[in-house]
């Protein structure tokens, strides 16, 4: 074999590695969507059930033809801002040679698929706050609206190697704790604010009940296996194959630093652990011993491709802590978040952007010119997610409510949602008046 | 049937998905744009007769 032939194969072992990577990173995210189905499920009332569960994976078959339709051109197209760059969007319009079968391009079907699954995601975080009250219709429009325009237009700025946040201000958020977590924590509490609570959830003197889902056991297996899902995520925020400073056969991140998994399966580990013991030194309750696991993973997740593994556990436990409090506080200011997203993904993620500036300072920049990790740059990138995600999930929410269709009416919260869909959980064996 | 083979030859094929650089992606495109707020209207017309049934 010539040293030319040699080259040539092992490039092509290296095309094919990145794609079966992502091809299976993707096919395990689909456990979140396992994940958060039954979680919601499990926390709704019996009355409730199969409509919480059928409009979150309608919003998942809703995401995938939407993010083909002009989510990918947005990732491309929008890196400086709001105004679109149509020579680096031209591949992802959905028309384009790379949007289909291409014998010559074994990249972007793959990356297209892992990036959709994660608009999946940010659609699925929502979705469980506003169980048991939002209309099926308007739940997906504004889910595709997070999932294929907001979400991804955040990615394009702030997780893109060329996206002004990261070159300008050297924004890093390696596990999506801003563009994903934070995005969807606080579109869902703009929908929130307009939404209003469920039905007896607080009292006239402004108290609050709790209101309890049927199924404790089921949101904790679906909280599990949003934990699994999560190594699919995670996994899907490296790149194989590497280049730029890293050269080929290296795994880098998004922005091209070099990492590997074995960083990111002490972190993932260590983020889970010290979220689940976190939350449950706070509360002694076993949903948020589970919840504690997304608030630990998504504290950390920002620069989990350079954190020692225990200072990893102890930011996972500080948000394990902090994101149990926060719900308390969110529940006392009048917003019926129904399993604590706005806190868990909302105010987490936030945590996990500010923990990059202070702890990962003074790591080289990923290329000549880009700055490098600073508390400011960070700081100021949390602001833009904070405002990025709540102003359209407020907007739009308004828009839906002045129309008269966002809310269902309380006759059908009373019967319970599940008659929209023309079904029932447990036709026997529960009485449906849970 | 559709020739909608975008090839003549697997030799040095590239591009290959049905259509491709051809009307027919933007039928099929915007034919699944039809597909994806169609389903949705009807949703919604459902959810007022079941809201209308139970005020």
């Amino acid at each position: 074999m010539s040293p030319e032939e040699l080259q040539a194969a092992i490039e092509w072992t290296s095309r094919i590695n990145l794609e079966v990577y992502y091809f299976w990173c993707t096919a395990i995210m689909i456990l979140i969507h396992a994940g958060f189905m039954m979680y919601e499920m499990g926390a709704s009332r019996v009355k409730h059930t199969l409509a919480a569960g059928t409009k979150n994976i309608l919003a998942f078959a809703y995401m995938i033809p939407t993010f083909w339709m002009f989510g990918w051109w947005i990732y491309l197209a929008m890196i400086n801002g709001f105004v679109p760059d149509w020579e680096a969007g031209a591949a992802g319009v959905p028309w384009s040679d790379s949007m289909g079968p291409n014998l010559a391009d074994n990249a972007t079907g793959v990356f297209w698929g892992a990036f959709t699954l994660f608009a999946c995601t940010t659609a699925s975080i929502m979705s469980g706050s506003v169980i048991e009250r939002i209309r099926m219709t308007a739940f997906i429009i504004l889910a595709v609206v997070l999932g294929s325009v907001v979400w991804i237009l955040s990615a394009s700025w702030g997780w893109h190697y060329a996206g002004w946040m990261v070159v300008d201000w050297g924004y890093h958020d390696f596990g999506a704790s801003g563009v994903v977590h934070i995005i969807s924590g606080f579109f869902a509490l703009g929908v929130l604010m307009h939404l209003g609570p469920r039905i007896g959830k607080y009292n006239a003197d402004g108290s609050a009940n709790k209101i309890i889902g049927h199924s404790l056991p089921m949101t904790m297996v679906g909280l599990m296996l949003i934990v699994v899902g999560f190594f699919g995520f995670l996994g899907g925020c490296l790149f194989y194959g590497g280049g730029g400073p890293a050269g080929i056969g290296q795994w880098t991140n998004i922005y091209g630093m070099p990492t590997t998994l074995s960083a990111i399966c002490f972190n993932t580990l260590m983020g889970v652990a010290g979220g689940m013991i976190g939350a449950y030194t706070k509360t002694r309750d076993p949903f948020w011993m589970m919840s504690g696991a997304l608030c630990g993973i998504i504290s950390v997740a920002a620069g989990m491709d350079m954190y020692y593994p225990g200072l990893t556990f102890v930011l996972a436990f500080a948000g394990g802590v902090i994101g149990p409090i926060a719900a308390g506080y969110i529940e006392r200011m009048g917003i019926d978040d129904a399993v604590g997203a706005v806190s868990v993904h909302g105010v987490c993620g936030i945590l996990g952007v500010v923990f990059v500036g202070i702890f990962l300072g003074g790591y080289p920049p990923y290329a000549e010119g880009v700055p490098t990790i600073t508390f400011m740059g960070q700081f100021k990138g949390a602001i833009v997610m904070v405002l990025l995600g709540f102003i359209p999930g407020y907007a739009l929410a308004w828009v839906f409510k002045a129309m008269g269709i966002l809310r269902a009416s309380d006759g059908i919260q009373e019967v319970g949602m599940d008659v929209e869909i023309n079904a029932t959980a447990y036709p026997e064996q529960i009485k449906s008046n849970l | 049937m559709f020739d909608s083979s975008p090839i003549e030859t697997w030799e040095g094929a590239e591009v290959m998905f049905s259509f491709a650089g051809g009307a027919g992606t933007h039928l099929f495109f915007w034919l699944a744009v039809v597909l994806c707020v169609v389903p949705l209207y009807y949703v919604m017309k459902d959810e007022k007769e079941h809201e209308d049934k139970h005020k």
